[in-house]
């Protein structure tokens, strides 16, 4: 039943933090003035009287002559219908909801497969860090880890396209696919695949099993970059959770009474110890997110992050505002979900 | 009288000495902080002695379009060239101070910023503590390279105004950390015997609490160094001001990034200038850590 209280007050807690964020939002579009937002909607070639009269009818629509807590509502009723203004970029021109529509599904993809290396590699690699301290299996991921912490997340992505792309050739590292395998398929027009907008799972629907083997192979490289720059976090954290969970009394009773040192890691002491590295995940997305921005901007894969980076260049303020609040909902509501994840696998915890 | 002041300060001496050996007796710490002064030594030289390096241009890049295509290290040019033709060692011997310089502003920023409204927080309690912890939660949850993205497009796409930007994001990690510092250094008894002296709410929070908070933040900052001057170059070198001529070594990686294939050396000296550095500024932190920490005292 406490269970159920905690969850409400979470709930509860999401609401200040969702119009935190909004009016965030809200504030950095309007603090950069009206004529970025107008830059939005009006032809930039229109001038004299015509652009005045257009920018007279635009601001009476958009209301943005009242006062700035009352557009605040405006604005948001805008944002709830669905309307999050317009974006020009050289990769995309056209409503903020299409352009995220289009770009989100890239993103989420590789941070879903990077989330997975980061779970296969990480976990793996803490527990057996932990296990072995002092050893030098222990020192060499240690070490490893740490260099890999200190590591801008482009130094990353470059040394793995040195590494696997261009001397090894192993490996794609520009865009999601080859163009000359889809220059001739029905279902990809203009670097956008249909219906789903990820070419692999697009690639499957169709049957296309050589665009589907291509657009994963494209996927590796991104994502094992964006896993590279979180790991290392994950490893420290898991590390340290891992050797305190070992210290606890219900462990050495476990050895006391002879239960085999293997059944002591994996059964015992593992499970503990991962559950304070789910809230760590919270973190975990955050860095996903903003490595995303990098990644893609490297690899030219078209996501959201490759997207605010050309909003950036553009000066496009409908681009960067709406991916800023999109990433924002994304983590919040990860968080959320997480946090309810945790109260119910952890008995322990306070509600 | 006289007496019991010398025997502070020999405990406060002793007290000095056990950190000192503490820190030095972490092998990596020294490292790191061998690496961060030859660092500091440079900023300075380029700051105050441009010429004691032998640089004309010390605040500039200097481009070469007669010969703009990366160079490879040779003789004259130690790290080779990058694209327009700009000597890489001499201009990661200049970014070095402007990286450095506005990390350090970043971080001092915050963690001011952060501090103080920690601080207040803590001791205020009841709606204040709840209006700033609210907010810290609202900037947390925006992935911090995204918000300090468009925080400093909005103020305007400069250096100066990155890092004003950056500063913004970065307070709240302070404001948590001193919150809860002070939370728990409020239910000490020297804090209850200065309430029971008559001291002031202003007195005890400046005077008493703060002189506390402060060692584990100044950890923080040095831990945190590292992250920022990443966060920094990673702005920079994602094309945030536009036709910067600035030596930055993310913008200095950025600049060769169309060669990277033919020319690796473009991206990998800055790169690897910068990983140097938080490398050894998280070297020092571990080490400063250390110190702070009861258990390594003992």
């Amino acid at each position: 039943m406490r269970l159920w209280i905690y969850i409400a007050r979470r709930l509860l807690i999401l609401i200040p933090t969702l119009v935190g964020l909004t009016f965030i939002v809200f504030a950095l579009t309007h603090a950069g003035g009206n004529n970025l937002i107008l830059a939005e909607y009006i032809n930039p070639r229109l001038s004299g009287p015509a652009r005045e009269e257009a920018v007279a009818k635009l601001t009476a629509e958009l209301h943005l002559n009242q006062p700035i807590y009352v557009q605040y509502f405006y604005w948001l009723a805008e944002v709830l219908k669905g309307n999050w203004g317009y974006t020009n970029t050289p990769i995309f021109s056209g409503s903020v909801t299409q352009a995220i529509a289009l770009f989100m599904p890239n993103t989420l993809s590789i941070s879903l497969f990077a989330a997975l290396l980061i779970w296969v590699i990480g976990i793996p690699l803490g527990v057996f860090s932990a296990v072995n301290r002092d050893s030098v299996g222990d020192n060499a991921v240690r070490v490893t880890s740490f260099g890999l912490y200190s590591m801008p997340i482009y130094l990353i992505a470059v040394a793995l396209i040195l590494a696997l792309g261009v001397y090894l050739k192993v490996l794609p590292f520009a865009g999601v696919v080859n163009p000359l395998l889809v220059s001739n398929v029905p279902w990809y027009h203009n670097g956008i695949s249909y219906p789903t907008h990820i070419l692999l799972i697009d690639a499957i629907i169709h049957g296309d099993w050589v665009v589907a083997g291509n657009a994963f192979l494209h996927m590796i490289l991104p994502s094992l970059t964006l896993a590279l720059g979180v790991l290392a976090g994950v490893i420290r954290i898991l590390r340290a959770s891992m050797l305190e969970v070992l210290d606890q009394d219900y462990i050495k009773l476990a050895r006391a009474k002879g239960v085999p040192e293997r059944a002591v890691y994996n059964l015992h002491a593992r499970r503990n110890a991962i559950l304070p590295t789910v809230t760590f995940f919270g973190y975990t997305v955050a860095g996903l997110l903003g490595g995303a921005v990098v990644v893609e901007e490297v690899f030219n894969y078209p996501g959201i992050g490759y997207w605010t980076t050309q909003a950036l260049l553009n000066n496009d303020v409908g681009g960067i505002l709406g991916s800023t609040l999109v990433f924002g909902l994304i983590l919040i509501f990860t968080s959320l979900i997480l946090d309810i994840v945790y109260a119910f696998l952890d008995p322990r915890i306070k509600y | 009288m006289e007496t019991q002041k010398t025997e502070y300060e020999a405990d406060r001496f002793r007290e000095i000495k056990t950190s000192l050996s503490v820190f030095f007796s972490n092998k990596g710490a020294v490292v790191g902080l061998v690496i961060v002064l030859v660092y500091v030594v440079d900023a300075l030289l380029v700051q105050f002695f441009p010429q004691a390096l032998g640089l004309k241009h010390p605040y500039t890049l200097v481009s070469n379009y007669v010969n703009p295509v990366p160079q490879p290290p040779s003789a004259s040019y130690p790290f080779g060239t990058t694209f327009p033709g700009v000597d890489l060692f001499t201009s990661i011997l200049k970014a070095v101070r402007v990286d450095l310089g506005y990390s350090l502003f970043v971080v001092l920023l915050g963690a001011f910023i952060g501090t103080v409204l920690g601080v207040i927080s803590a001791f205020a309690g009841g709606i204040v503590d709840e209006f700033v912890m609210r907010i810290t939660d609202i900037f947390f949850s925006i992935p911090y390279l995204v918000l300090a993205l468009a925080i400093g497009f909005v103020l305007g796409r400069t250096l100066d105004n990155m890092a004003l930007a950056l500063a913004i994001v970065w307070w709240p990690i302070y404001a948590r950390y001193a919150r809860g510092q002070a939370l728990s250094i409020k239910e000490m008894t020297f804090v209850e015997a200065a309430r029971a002296s008559g001291s002031g709410g202003g007195k005890i929070m400046f005077r008493h609490i703060l002189p506390n908070v402060l060692p584990p933040i100044f950890v923080q900052i040095s831990l945190d160094l590292g992250t920022v001057v990443l966060v920094f170059s990673v702005l920079a070198f994602i094309g945030f001001i536009p036709n910067a001529n600035v030596p930055e070594l993310g913008y200095l990686a950025s600049l060769g990034l169309n060669y990277v294939a033919t020319a690796p050396w473009t991206v990998l000296f800055p790169g690897a200038a910068i990983t140097l550095f938080a490398l050894a500024v998280n070297l020092v932190g571990d080490g400063l850590r250390d110190v702070l920490d009861p258990r390594r005292r003992s």
